[in-house]
């Protein structure tokens, strides 16, 4: 198979594979008890008045009809309107998504860093106390709740050490707006990432800069940390193996640093089981968020979504997964694609 | 030296720039702080739920933002009981009603400005009213508390008088013209046709008022969630000249929940964290020397409801015996740690009019209890079987805890055998509608504070459908109905208390408690007011320093 055939077979795999999950998720909203129609009316119950609202809302229709609008919509990439304040839902998940990136970055900076980091100690000190320790480390970080973990970072360094702020995603006011660029001929172009900390140097303003990076440093500790585990586990099984390898020997014998040689030599080549895992972890850092966003205060796509569930909001709990699942389906895709291209077994 | 040691010497130079930068920035953004006299920085976990429109808001939060940026044509006086004395002026100075009580008659305040010059006059008023009876948004205040029912018509007597005429006499008018939902707007701003909503990036389009304290200059939603509102000063606010709004900027902040805000309070990243902190943050920041608890009369109420037409609840001495058994102190001492007032009736302590009706049943009457439902064949050896149902959504505070207490009282009894079920809100309401639940609890906060919202919502039968409870007693609408068209105040009193008085004997639903309401801030804060209005009024609120 040419890596040409492979990628169009991929992503012909990848179609049903999002379809079913949509499909799923418009069933699972609707099968869940409750109705977004009545948590509208807190305090009356006109029987006519709650049909003109179902109808407004487009739920008196057939499911499948509803079903096929979902669809051809999605194909527009129009998510509809939210049922809770009937604004565009892909103009709010287009609004929340930057900071749920922002987070992911970061938190997956923090998850690979020190997993792959702890992995090579481990494996270099193996059956070591060292090494057990580092073992201990990922096992608990990996096994720890999500939102305790926040919580308790929030106590030590906002309330005893009063180092980091506990909520929210920068200082009032601190927002960065970007920069604004005067291209001759074209006009003056706003280039705004929604990222706080790239915003900030765009707008080349240090002190935004810290400020955004000061309210980032718990969430994405909080994530990466709890993510770590898996990537320590990983990284030390496969170094292991690397380390026993011929090359390594040769590369030691011809007298080379240890650090050059495990850094420089064993380390790239485990470094492919540890890319498909970011690749996949990707998913569980997304759903991760939810919770890491709500113990924070982000404003991101998770905390929208957990909002969303409360109110029966079915149109923006159907967009903001579909675009989750959309966003998954595209990194396994670029991560199948990128191993393929490294290592050409797989498209056999 | 060779050019390899000057480049990794660069290098190092390079890093040490690079840390110092950082730690300077850091330090700075560290000492950063908005200037601390004129502004303050308030947290809460609410939010607006629909938009700022008073046509159309119906939501807690939405009010208070109302309340800040708009004026009504009266208002309540700060820390009253809200009785009809406790009506001050505010876009009018004074007014009068008809001795058939169908006919207001209100003269303005002269000389206030909207924000473009133009002067404020009658037909701001009938506008406002026109707008939102005509509006009739299905969910808003105008339909929900039939306010197009009451009044008949708005009528320009000159240029500052305005003319209210009702369908009926209702006493509690002044009171419903004190609601945010009848603030007046700026036509510039509210289209006839359509409500005012959420504008990305465009506070001042976002919200129709003008005429307030304060103007909201900034308001970030992100997802549909808000981040953060900035209040500034209102240079043409009719008592701006009195010095108010005392603090000239207001950044409110929204936490997700109740811990982030207790963490922002406690971490000095907020001077006051209003709505909602849990009864055990309350009680643990009471002991920080950093912080100051205000406390004061909530208006929200907590009470179980009977499915009426359910055997054996239809019977009224059953539902009596059921309600001698409950236990107000073991809720509001175990379950709030002494944060919630024990309630005796539907009408809350602080308002004008209330009386311990239910204290004629007791609490935990136990032989009470045991008598009347021995008189049905309920024994020791056969139970009466309760299905008692509650939220799981955080709708209500600690609603768990809350159908654990009272399962744990009406089981002391002997005779009783309670069976909990917990839904989230959704399923909640859905359920409530399908009239399947035999005992709920549910929670009440006012739409204007007045014993007839208290009242009317609950036991009229019309009033009263939406909580399909299924319960109807002509004698009880006469009561409320006549409650609500009478002006004079003792006569209404006097009604009042028949009608908690029958309340009691028909017993359809149960009052459990009273919130108080909490504020937390930082010790130098004055001017909190927190009464039964439940208005945070921020233009009363200042540092001391400043």
């Amino acid at each position: 198979m040419t890596l040409r055939t492979y990628i169009i077979t991929r992503i012909l795999l990848t179609i049903p594979m999002v379809l079913l999950l949509l499909t799923a998720v418009f069933v699972i909203v609707r099968v869940l008890p409750g109705d977004p129609v009545l948590l509208h009316f807190e305090k009356r119950a006109d029987p006519e008045v709650i049909e003109e609202f179902r109808h407004k809302l487009g739920l008196d229709k057939p499911l499948w009809e509803q079903y096929a609008d979902y669809l051809s919509g999605l194909i527009r990439l129009d998510f509809g309107k939210s049922m809770q304040d009937f604004s565009p839902v892909s103009q709010q998940i287009f609004s929340a998504f930057p900071a749920t990136l922002e987070l992911t970055i970061f938190s997956m900076i923090v998850a690979v860093g020190l997993g792959i980091f702890l992995g090579v100690e481990a494996a270099r000190s193996y059956n070591t106390p060292k090494d057990h320790l580092i073992r201990i480390f990922g096992t608990v970080n990996y096994a720890i709740p999500v939102f305790f973990l926040g919580i308790i970072f929030q106590m030590v360094f906002g309330i005893m050490l009063g180092w980091l702020p506990t909520g929210g995603r920068t200082y009032p006011g601190m927002e960065p707006h970007g920069a604004h660029l005067t291209i001759p001929g074209i006009g003056t172009i706003h280039l705004a990432t929604g990222l706080y900390t790239i915003d900030s140097i765009l707008e080349g303003n240090p002190l935004k800069l810290v400020q955004a990076l000061r309210y980032l440093c718990l969430p994405s500790l909080t994530l990466g940390l709890v993510l770590s585990g898996i990537f320590i586990r990983l990284t030390r099984n496969n170094m292991l193996e690397t380390l026993r390898m011929d090359f390594v020997t040769a590369a030691k014998a011809r007298g080379l640093r240890e650090r050059a040689v495990i850094y420089g030599y064993a380390l790239k080549n485990s470094f492919l089981p540890v890319l498909t895992m970011m690749g996949l972890q990707f998913a569980t850092l997304l759903s991760g968020a939810v919770l890491t966003e709500t113990t924070f205060s982000w404003p991101g796509l998770g905390r929208y979504i957990y909002t969303r569930i409360g109110f029966r909001d079915y149109t923006a709990i159907q967009g903001a997964v579909a675009f989750f699942a959309i966003l998954v389906a595209l990194v396994s895709l670029i991560v199948d694609v990128l191993y393929a291209y490294l290592d050409p077994r797989i498209r056999l | 030296m060779n050019s390899k040691a000057i480049g990794k010497m660069a290098i190092v130079g390079i890093i040490i720039i690079i840390v110092l930068i950082a730690a300077l920035a850091a330090y700075l953004s560290m000492r950063y702080q908005a200037p601390t006299e004129s502004v303050l920085i308030m947290g809460t976990t609410d939010k607006v739920e629909v938009n700022l429109d008073p046509a159309e808001a119906y939501d807690y939060f939405g009010w208070q933002i109302i309340q800040a940026t708009g004026c009504g044509l009266v208002d309540i006086r700060p820390g009253s009981s809200a009785g009809p004395e406790d009506i001050i002026p505010s876009l009018a100075t004074d007014w009068s009603v008809s001795d058939d009580g169908l006919v207001w008659t209100f003269h303005l305040r002269q000389g206030v400005k909207f924000e473009d010059g133009t002067e404020f006059n009658a037909t701001h008023v009938k506008y406002t009213f026109d707008r939102g009876i005509g509006l009739a948004v299905e969910e808003g205040p105008f339909v929900g508390i039939g306010i197009g029912e009451i009044i008949k018509e708005v009528r320009v007597v000159d240029k500052y008088t305005v003319q209210f005429e009702l369908n009926f006499p209702f006493a509690p008018f002044l009171s419903l013209l004190a609601a945010q939902c009848c603030y007046i707007v700026n036509p510039k701003y509210a289209p006839m046709s359509s409500t005012v909503n959420y504008v990305e990036g465009d506070a001042r389009a976002s919200y129709p008022m003008d005429l307030g304290p304060y103007k909201l200059t900034k308001w970030v939603r992100v997802g549909g969630l808000d981040q953060e509102m900035v209040l500034e000063a209102n240079p043409n606010y009719w008592n701006a000249s009195g010095g108010y709004p005392k603090t000239k900027k207001i950044i409110i902040k929204f936490y997700s929940d109740p811990t982030s805000l207790r963490l922002a309070i406690e971490s000095g990243e907020i001077d006051i964290a209003f709505r909602h902190l849990s009864a055990a943050d309350i009680n643990s920041l009471r002991e920080n020397p950093n912080l100051k608890v205000w406390e004061g009369t909530g208006a929200f109420i907590q009470y179980l409801v009977f499915q009426t037409k359910m055997y054996p609840l239809n019977i009224t001495e059953v539902r009596r015996a059921i309600a001698a058994a409950i236990d107000r102190s073991l809720l509001t001492e175990t379950v709030f740690q002494g944060q919630m007032t024990p309630l005796y009736s539907m009408i809350p302590n602080g308002m004008a009019g209330h009386i311990d009706a239910f204290k004629v049943l007791g609490d935990a009457n136990y032989t009470y209890t045991r008598e009347v439902l021995a008189k049905y064949g309920y024994s020791e050896t056969n139970k009466l079987h309760l299905d008692l149902w509650y939220e799981t959504s955080g709708h209500y505070p600690q609603s768990p805890d809350q159908a654990q207490a009272i399962k744990q009282a009406l089981e002391a009894s002997g005779v009783i055998e309670v069976t909990l079920h917990g839904l989230e809100w959704a399923q909640y309401r859905a359920q409530r509608v399908e009239e399947t639940m035999q005992l709920m609890i549910y929670g009440w906060y006012p739409d204007y504070v007045d014993p007839d919202n208290y009242a009317y919502p609950f036991f009229h039968s019309s009033g009263s459908s939406w909580l399909h409870h299924n319960y109807e007693n002509a004698e009880m609408d006469a009561l409320i109905e006549e409650a609500r068209s009478t002006t004079n105040p003792e006569t209404r009193i006097e009604l009042y208390r028949q009608i908690q008085e029958l309340m009691v004997e028909d017993c359809p639903i149960v009052p459990l408690f009273q919130g108080t309401a909490y504020a937390v801030t930082k010790p130098d804060i004055k001017g909190v007011y927190l009464d039964i209005t439940q208005s945070w009024r921020h233009w009363l609120v200042y540092r001391e320093s400043s």
